[in-house]
C-alpha cells in the first residue's frame, strides 16, 4: 500500500509535490478516492487532498462559490439549496456506478472528471462553470488562473484544461465555481411508443422551438425500467421533455408540447416526479451495481440515429440524453466496445468509458484515441505543468 | 507614440526581399509596399502603430500551414489578424514579422440546422453568421458591439462577448471546434460537431489565447432558435449605488435577464444627443434590462423587475411595448463608442470585470481619478456580469495627455482587481495591458503560462510581445522550479 499524505494547506501540497519531484515518485492524487474512473495508476505515494475540504466563500448574488477541492459534493449541493441555487451543469452523482449508491465524491474530483448532466445542451458543461482555481503544478510550484467573475480574458483560461484533466497537471487546491438560481418550476412531457427515430425527429422538433427544453432523453423500450417511477410506463419506450421556469410559463410550453405532439401517445410528471426522474437519469442509478462496462458515447446528432441502426443487432442497454448528442451505454463484451469507439471516431465523436474492470483499466484506454497530433500537443501539455510525469500518470491516457 | 516589441531581428527585416519571393511561392497575396501595407499598421487600439515586414493573405488551411511551416524554419514572426478591431491591440505588427491576414477565409461553410450549429471560415463577421440562419429564426448568441466588422476567428481569439452573454455566455460557451494550424504547420482539429470532447480541453484553452497559440482557420459555433419574445425596460436612478443594487437585487431574485446595461450621466447625454434614442437626461444613470422567452414568461418577470426598480429608488422607467421601441432602448447604447468618438478627438476604452457589488464603489473611484488627471470619461457596464468599460477621452496629438490617459485607464484596472475583478473581461490583454498581468499573477501563474505557450510554439514565433509582460518580472510567487539554476526554457524571451 502506498504512503497516504493528507495535506492541510495549499503550502504542505506544495512541499510534498516538491519532494516527489525531486525524487521523482509517481503520486497518484485523489479527492475521496470514491471513482475508479481512468486508467489504473501506479504510484508509491499518495496525495488525499479530503483534509483540505469546506466552503471558504459563497456570496449568492455573485453567482459563485469558492471551496477547497475536498469538500463533499453533496455539502456544496446542500449549501447552494438553502439560497435557491443550483450548479446549472448539474454534476453526476457516479456512486450508483461504482457503489450502487449516492457518493457523488469530492468537488475536486467532479472537476477532474467534466461530466455533466442532463442540462447540459442548455446550460453548458461543467468547465463552463470553473471560473478560477488554484493549484501545484507537478514540480511543487503554484499556479492560479482565473478569478470570481464570468467575464474574464486575463490570460490564458486554464480553468478549462483542468476541468477534465483527471488530475494529471496539477492538484487543484481551491475552486471557483459559478452558481445559477433554481428554476421555479418544472414539469416532464413524456412520449411513449416510438422507436429511436422518431425520438430523435421529436427531439429535433421540439428544439428547434422555442419553448427551452432544458432535458431531452430517450429509453428505448427494452432498457425503460432504468426508470423506477410508477407513472413511467416500463413495458414501451419513454422519450421525456423537460421543462424549467416560472410556474405560469411551464404551464403554457407543455401545453405548446401537447399541441405539438397531439398524435402521439403523451403524458406528463409534475414537479416532484419530474426531479427523481432526472436524478434517476443524471446519477445512472438504473446501471447501479452494474458488472458491465458503462460508455458515453458522443456524436453529432445527426449520426446518432446510424450508430443506433450500426449497433441494432448487438447486445447493449443505451439511453439517449442531450437531446440525442449523447448515448450512456452498457454492455458486456469489450470487442462491441472497442465496435463502437471506431465508429465514434469515423463519425465525428468519442467514447470514453466511465467504468470498466480492473484489468480493462490496467491496459486499455478509457478514451477514444485521438489523432496523433493531438496526443504529440497532450503529452507537451502535460509536460509544461508537469516535467518528470509524475502526477496520476497514464491515468487519462497511457504515456501521459 | 512608442511601443515597446520585443527586439526586432534585422538581419530578418534586411533578408525582406528573400522572404516575400519565398512567400511568393506559396500565395500569391502577398503585400509588401509601404502604401498597401498601411492599412494593417494598427488595430482597433490606433494609437499605436507598426509596419510589419510584409502582410501575406492565404485562401487555404495548407497554404496557413506551409507559410507558418516556412516561418518557424526561418524563425519568423507572424502575427494573425483578422477585422483588425481589437481593443487591445492584439493583432499589431512588429517590425519583423509576416502579417498573416484572415481576410480570405470569408465564407460560411455549412448552416447545419439538424446540429444546430454552423461551420465557417474565421474572417466571417459575428453577424453574419446570423444573417445566415435567421430565415429560420436561428442566431448566434455572442453579439459584441462591433458585429458589423469583427471576425469570428477573432472573437476566438479574444473570447468576446456582448451585451447578451449574462444569459447567454461568450464565444467559448457556444464554440464546438475548430481547425488551427500551430506555428510549425501542423494542422489540429479540436471538437467538432459534438459535444464536449474528451482529453484536455484544448478549445477551450484556445479560445482567449489572442492568437498566441495558433492561426484558426476554420470555426464550427453552435446557434440556438431565437426566444418567443424579447423585451427591454429602462430605468433611471438618481445615483449609481441605487442602480447598481438594483442588479444585485434581480439578480438575487433568482431573475437571470439576457442583458443588463448601465450608463452614467455624461455617457447618457453624449448617447442620447448622437443617437436620439430619447433617453431621459436628469437622471444618473440608465439601467437597460432585456428579458427573453415566451410572452407570458417575460410580461410576468417584466413586472418583477418594474418592483424590484421601484424598491431601489428608481425616479423612472419605461417598458417596450414593440420591437421598435425595444431596438431604440439599444440604440443609444449601441452608438456608446461612437458618442464618445464625437466628444473627443480620442478615446481609449477600459474593459477591467468586478464583482457586481463594488460596481458604486469603482465607479466612484473613477470619477476621482478623472478630476485627478483632468480627463472626461464615460461609463458603461455590462452591469449583469460585472464588465466595466469605462472611455476615457484624450487627444492623443498631445504626448502629454496621451500618456495620462494610459496611465489613468492603468490606475483603473489596478482598482478593479483590488476589489476582486480582473484585467479585462472581453477585450484581451494584447499589448495595452500586458505589463499590468502582475496585478494579477506572480511569477509562477506566468511561468505557468509560457511553459504552455511553449507546449504549442517553442520558439515564441506566434504573435510574440503580446499578453504576457516583456519589461520586467512579477513578483516571486513563492516556489518556482528553476532546473539547475536556469530557467526551464531560456529561448522564451521573458519579461
Ligand atoms: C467599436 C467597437 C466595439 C467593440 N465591442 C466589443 C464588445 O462588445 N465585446 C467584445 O468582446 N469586443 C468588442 N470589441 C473588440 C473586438 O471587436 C473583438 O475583440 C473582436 O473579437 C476582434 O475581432 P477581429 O476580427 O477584429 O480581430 P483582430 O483585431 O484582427 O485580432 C484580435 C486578436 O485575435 C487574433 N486573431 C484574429 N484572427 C485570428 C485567427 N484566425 N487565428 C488566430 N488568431 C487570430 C489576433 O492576432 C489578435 O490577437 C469592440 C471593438 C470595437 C472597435
Amino acid at each position: 500500500m502506498p504512503d497516504i499524505f493528507y495535506p492541510k494547506t495549499e503550502q504542505d501540497v506544495s512541499d510534498f509535490i516538491f519532494d516527489n519531484y525531486n525524487k521523482s515518485n509517481p503520486i497518484e492524487i485523489v479527492g475521496h478516492a470514491s471513482k475508479k474512473i481512468g486508467r489504473l495508476i501506479q504510484s508509491s505515494q499518495t496525495l488525499s487532498l479530503s483534509s483540505m475540504s469546506g466552503i471558504l466563500e459563497y456570496f449568492p448574488e455573485e453567482l459563485y462559490i469558492k471551496v477547497l477541492p475536498g469538500t463533499s459534493l453533496s455539502e456544496i449541493e446542500t449549501t447552494l439549496k438553502q439560497k435557491n441555487q443550483f450548479f446549472g451543469f448539474e454534476p453526476n452523482d457516479l456512486g450508483y456506478l461504482y457503489d450502487g449508491k449516492s457518493n457523488s465524491g469530492s468537488i475536486g474530483g467532479v472537476v477532474s472528471c467534466n461530466l455533466s448532466g442532463p442540462g447540459r445542451f442548455k446550460n453548458g458543461a461543467l468547465r463552463d462553470h470553473v471560473l478560477g482555481f488554484k493549484s501545484v503544478n507537478g514540480s511543487g510550484g503554484k499556479v492560479k488562473s482565473g478569478g470570481t467573475v464570468v467575464k474574464n480574458v486575463t490570460g490564458y483560461d486554464l480553468s478549462k484544461i483542468i476541468s477534465g484533466a483527471y488530475g494529471t497537471l496539477c492538484a487543484i487546491t481551491e475552486i471557483n465555481l459559478k452558481v445559477s438560481p433554481l428554476p421555479e418550476f418544472e414539469e416532464t412531457f413524456l412520449v411513449n411508443d416510438i422507436d429511436y427515430a422518431q425520438a430523435i425527429e421529436i427531439f429535433r422538433i421540439a428544439l428547434d422551438s422555442s419553448l427551452e427544453i432544458s432535458g431531452a432523453c430517450f429509453f428505448p423500450a427494452a432498457n425503460a425500467s432504468f426508470l423506477t417511477l410508477n407513472d413511467v410506463k416500463k413495458d414501451t419506450s419513454v422519450l421525456g421533455l423537460r421543462i424549467q421556469g416560472p410556474k405560469a410559463s411551464v404551464i403554457e410550453r407543455m401545453q405548446s408540447l401537447n399541441k405539438m405532439f397531439k398524435d402521439k401517445a403523451t403524458s406528463m410528471l409534475d414537479t416532484y416526479q419530474t426531479s427523481i426522474f432526472w436524478r434517476e437519469i443524471k446519477n445512472f442509478e438504473g446501471y447501479a451495481n452494474s458488472k458491465e462496462f458503462v460508455c458515453k458515447v458522443s456524436l453529432p446528432i445527426t449520426n446518432m440515429v446510424n450508430f443506433l441502426k450500426f449497433f441494432e443487432k448487438t447486445n447493449y442497454k443505451y439511453f439517449l440524453d442531450w437531446g440525442g448528442n449523447i448515448a450512456w451505454c452498457s454492455l458486456e463484451n469489450q470487442s462491441d466496445l472497442d465496435k463502437m469507439k471506431i465508429f465514434c471516431l469515423k463519425h465525428g465523436g468519442h467514447l470514453t468509458v466511465l467504468k470498466a474492470n480492473d484489468n480493462f483499466r490496467k491496459s486499455e484506454e478509457f478514451l477514444t484515441n485521438s489523432d496523433s497530433n493531438i496526443k504529440i500537443l497532450s503529452k507537451k501539455l502535460k509536460e509544461s505543468f508537469d516535467p518528470k510525469g509524475i502526477l496520476n500518470p497514464n491515468k487519462m491516457y497511457a504515456g501521459i | 507614440m512608442p511601443l515597446k516589441l520585443p527586439e526586432a531581428d534585422t538581419t530578418i527585416i534586411q533578408d525582406k526581399k528573400n522572404i516575400v519571393q519565398d512567400l511568393f511561392k506559396i500565395t500569391k497575396n502577398i503585400i509588401h509596399s509601404d502604401e498597401e501595407i498601411k492599412p494593417y499598421e494598427t488595430d482597433g487600439l490606433s494609437v499605436y502603430r507598426q509596419k510589419p515586414i510584409a502582410v501575406v493573405l492565404p485562401e487555404t488551411t495548407e497554404q496557413v500551414s506551409k507559410i507558418l511551416k516556412y516561418c518557424h524554419n526561418k524563425k519568423i514572426k507572424v502575427v494573425p489578424r483578422g477585422a483588425g478591431t481589437g481593443l487591445s491591440g492584439g493583432s499589431i505588427p512588429l517590425a519583423d514579422c509576416i502579417l498573416m491576414g484572415m481576410g480570405k477565409f470569408n465564407k460560411i461553410l455549412e448552416t447545419d440546422f439538424d446540429n444546430r450549429c454552423v461551420v465557417a471560415q474565421p474572417c466571417v463577421a459575428n453577424l453574419a453568421i446570423t444573417q445566415a440562419v435567421q430565415h429560420r429564426d436561428f442566431y448566434y448568441a455572442p453579439d459584441p458591439s462591433s458585429q458589423l466588422a469583427c471576425s469570428i476567428g477573432g472573437n476566438v481569439a479574444e473570447n468576446s462577448g456582448g451585451v447578451h452573454s449574462l444569459k447567454y455566455g461568450t464565444t467559448t460557451n457556444n464554440l464546438m471546434g475548430v481547425e488551427m494550424v500551430l506555428m510549425d504547420g501542423t494542422v489540429l482539429k479540436l471538437g467538432g460537431k459534438h459535444l464536449d470532447s474528451e482529453g484536455y480541453d484544448f478549445l477551450g484553452l484556445v479560445t482567449g489565447s489572442e492568437g498566441l497559440l495558433g492561426v484558426v482557420t476554420e470555426v464550427t459555433v453552435r446557434i440556438l432558435k431565437k426566444p418567443e419574445s424579447v423585451r427591454a425596460v429602462l430605468i433611471g436612478f438618481d445615483s449609481i449605488e441605487d442602480s447598481g443594487n438594483c442588479v444585485a437585487d434581480i439578480i438575487a431574485k433568482g431573475i437571470v435577464p439576457a442583458g443588463m446595461e448601465i450608463m452614467d450621466k455624461p455617457l447618457i447625454i453624449a448617447t442620447d444627443n448622437y443617437a436620439k434614442a430619447g433617453y431621459p437626461r436628469d437622471v444618473e444613470a440608465l439601467l437597460i434590462v432585456e428579458l427573453d422567452g415566451t410572452t407570458s414568461e417575460v410580461d410576468t418577470l417584466i413586472d418583477k423587475v418594474l418592483d424590484i426598480a421601484k424598491m431601489n429608488k428608481a425616479s423612472y422607467n419605461r417598458a417596450s411595448n414593440s420591437d421598435e421601441e425595444r431596438m431604440r432602448f439599444w440604440k443609444g447604447r449601441k452608438a456608446a463608442f461612437t458618442a464618445c468618438g464625437v466628444l473627443a478627438p480620442d478615446y481609449i476604452c477600459m474593459d477591467g470585470s468586478i464583482p457586481r457589488n463594488k460596481l458604486a464603489d469603482v465607479l466612484s473611484y473613477i470619477s476621482k481619478l478623472s478630476k485627478k488627471y483632468k480627463l472626461d470619461v464615460a461609463n458603461c457596464f455590462h452591469a449583469g456580469d460585472g464588465n466595466l468599460h469605462p472611455l476615457i477621452m484624450f487627444d492623443s496629438n498631445d504626448p502629454v495627455e496621451m500618456k495620462k490617459a494610459e496611465d489613468f485607464g492603468a490606475d483603473i484596472l489596478k482598482y478593479c482587481v483590488k476589489v476582486g475583478g480582473v484585467l479585462s473581461g472581453e477585450h484581451g490583454i494584447g499589448v495595452e495591458k500586458r505589463e499590468l498581468m502582475c496585478e494579477m499573477f506572480n511569477d509562477n501563474d506566468i511561468q505557468q503560462q509560457l511553459n504552455i505557450k511553449n507546449a504549442f510554439d517553442s520558439e515564441n514565433l506566434l504573435n510574440p510581445g503580446k499578453v504576457f509582460p516583456i519589461l520586467h518580472r512579477c513578483a516571486e510567487g513563492g516556489r518556482m522550479h528553476i532546473h539547475k539554476g536556469k530557467d526551464k526554457f531560456p529561448n522564451l524571451p521573458r519579461f
